[in-house]
């Protein structure tokens, strides 16, 4: 579903992506950790393009890009593929204009012209299934940082994205109301949603993911599966990180 | 007060008026609505720095906030002519407050645009939207709310400036209270009469701000 080959991304002098290479599989969970400032969320960026890379290229479903030599994409490429990936963010972007449906209606009338009654259907059944039947009318203002997000994730769902990703969801979340969150992502993952999330949720990346990739400085210093990558870390660096986290836990 | 006095108030107020209903507001209208058209295209420019149209633009924002608006009146009006263009005094006016209205709004409507968070836009690009549709759907209705207030304040403003017209032999609301003074000698009379009528438009503008702000509060930005 997701093939990365040496991707390299650069903010003036300071070069975040060193060169990754990452593949996912169609309905696996992949998490992306690391240390702020490892690039991990610049990756999940380049994956729909809210960032161009420098160099490297990416194959997500059935749009292959390649921007070695400064080529960039053409823009039908560019939409088609932000309409095949799904994306939550941190600081959730609601669209405080808009009631929690109109939230979920608005790709799918603005960008897939469906009409209007029928996108309202799906995004009824969208904001169900994240659970905030009974929110449906109300400003994003209105709801609390965990049914915000919800509907963040409702509103990703709902032109069908053959991938999601989410950028560290939970992180701007008070830590009662995290769990309503994860609920949902690894109800999402059960059911064979392909998933890219950058996390510190270490329970999440233990229990929901397929892999675990850690990142540091820019390049991927452990990938694998989470028993392995979360407990058996191989290098000092990355043992030293898992360690700071537990910590922390305690 | 005499009745004579009392006389010329009564007999001067309708064709202030009709002054007001003919020139002074659809001036202020118009030129309001087209200069918001120029407004929102320049401030887009601007933003999105267009090469070449936004030297343009920079250029023409500069230019009318560095330069009085009766100059500006008298260039359109009596200077252009001389090479060969002419305009009648309604249109000469139009032109004028247009080209005003554009300039200092796109300052107001570009940093209306501004305030919306980057996230804003980022969330409408995730969801596959183009840029034009990201900024009618998303920023311009939020960056809207933002601005009405200041806009509002523009919008008065150039109710006001209006009067300036008679420069140019619009007769507008302000011109006929002159015409009426040059004959009853009563300049002092009759001068605020046309005050309390720009008084009134002007409450009337600031009542229907107050609505406006009401029906954007729906919701908060924040």
């Amino acid at each position: 579903m997701i093939e990365i080959r040496n991707l390299h991304k650069s903010f003036g002098s300071l070069e975040v992506l060193k060169g990754v290479d990452l593949s996912l599989e169609k309905g696996k969970v992949l998490v992306i950790i690391g240390p702020s400032g490892s690039g991990k969320t610049t990756l999940l960026r380049c994956l729909n393009l809210l960032e161009t890379p420098d160099a490297g290229s990416l194959k997500l479903g059935e749009t292959e890009l390649n921007f070695d030599n400064g080529r960039k994409p053409a823009k039908p490429q560019v939409l088609k593929l932000r309409q095949n990936t799904g994306m939550v963010f941190q600081s959730y972007n609601l669209f405080p204009h808009k009631t929690a449906i109109e939230n979920v209606m608005e790709a799918q009338v603005v960008v897939q012209k469906k009409h209007k009654e029928e996108a309202r259907k799906r995004s009824a059944a969208l904001l169900a299934k994240v659970g905030l039947t009974g929110k449906e009318d109300s400003y994003p203002h209105q709801l609390s940082g965990g049914q915000q997000q919800r509907v963040g994730i409702a509103r990703a769902l709902a032109t069908d994205p053959q991938v999601m990703l989410f950028d560290e969801p939970t992180s701007a979340l008070d830590p009662e109301l995290v769990g309503e969150v994860l609920k949902v992502m690894k109800d999402l993952a059960a059911e064979g949603m392909t998933m890219v999330v950058v996390t510190h949720e270490m329970k999440f990346a233990a229990e929901a993911a397929d892999t675990v990739v850690l990142m540091d400085g820019g390049q991927i210093l452990e990938q694998g599966p989470p028993e392995q990558v979360l407990r058996n870390p191989s290098s000092e660096r990355a043992a030293q990180f898992l360690n700071l986290l537990t910590e922390k836990e305690v | 007060m005499d009745d004579r006095k009392i006389q010329i108030l009564i007999d001067s107020l309708w064709p202030m008026v009709k002054a007001a209903l003919q020139f002074t507001i659809p001036l202020a209208l118009i030129s309001f609505i087209l200069g918001m058209v120029l407004a929102v295209f320049v401030a887009l420019v601007r933003i999105w720095k267009v090469p070449v149209l936004s030297q343009i633009a920079d250029f023409y924002v500069w230019v009318i906030r560095g330069t009085p608006l009766l100059v500006q009146l008298f260039i359109i009006f009596f200077g252009l002519p001389s090479i060969g263009i002419e305009f009648d005094p309604f249109p000469a006016a139009i032109i004028g407050f247009t080209l005003n209205m554009g300039a200092y709004n796109s300052e107001i409507v570009r940093a209306a645009i501004q305030s919306i968070s980057n996230g804003q836009w980022e969330a409408a690009y995730s969801l596959g939207m183009t840029r034009g549709q990201a900024l009618r759907r998303i920023v311009l209705p939020q960056a809207a709310r933002v601005s009405v207030p200041p806009l509002s304040n523009s919008f008065i403003s150039l109710v006001k400036d209006t009067s300036l017209a008679y420069t140019i032999t619009v007769v507008e609301m302000f011109q006929v209270s002159k015409q009426i003074t040059a004959t009853t000698y009563e300049p002092l009379l009759l001068y605020c009469e046309v005050a309390v009528l720009y008084l009134v438009i002007c409450t009337v503008l600031n009542a229907l701000q107050n609505v406006m702000e009401k029906r954007l509060s729906r919701f908060s930005t924040r």
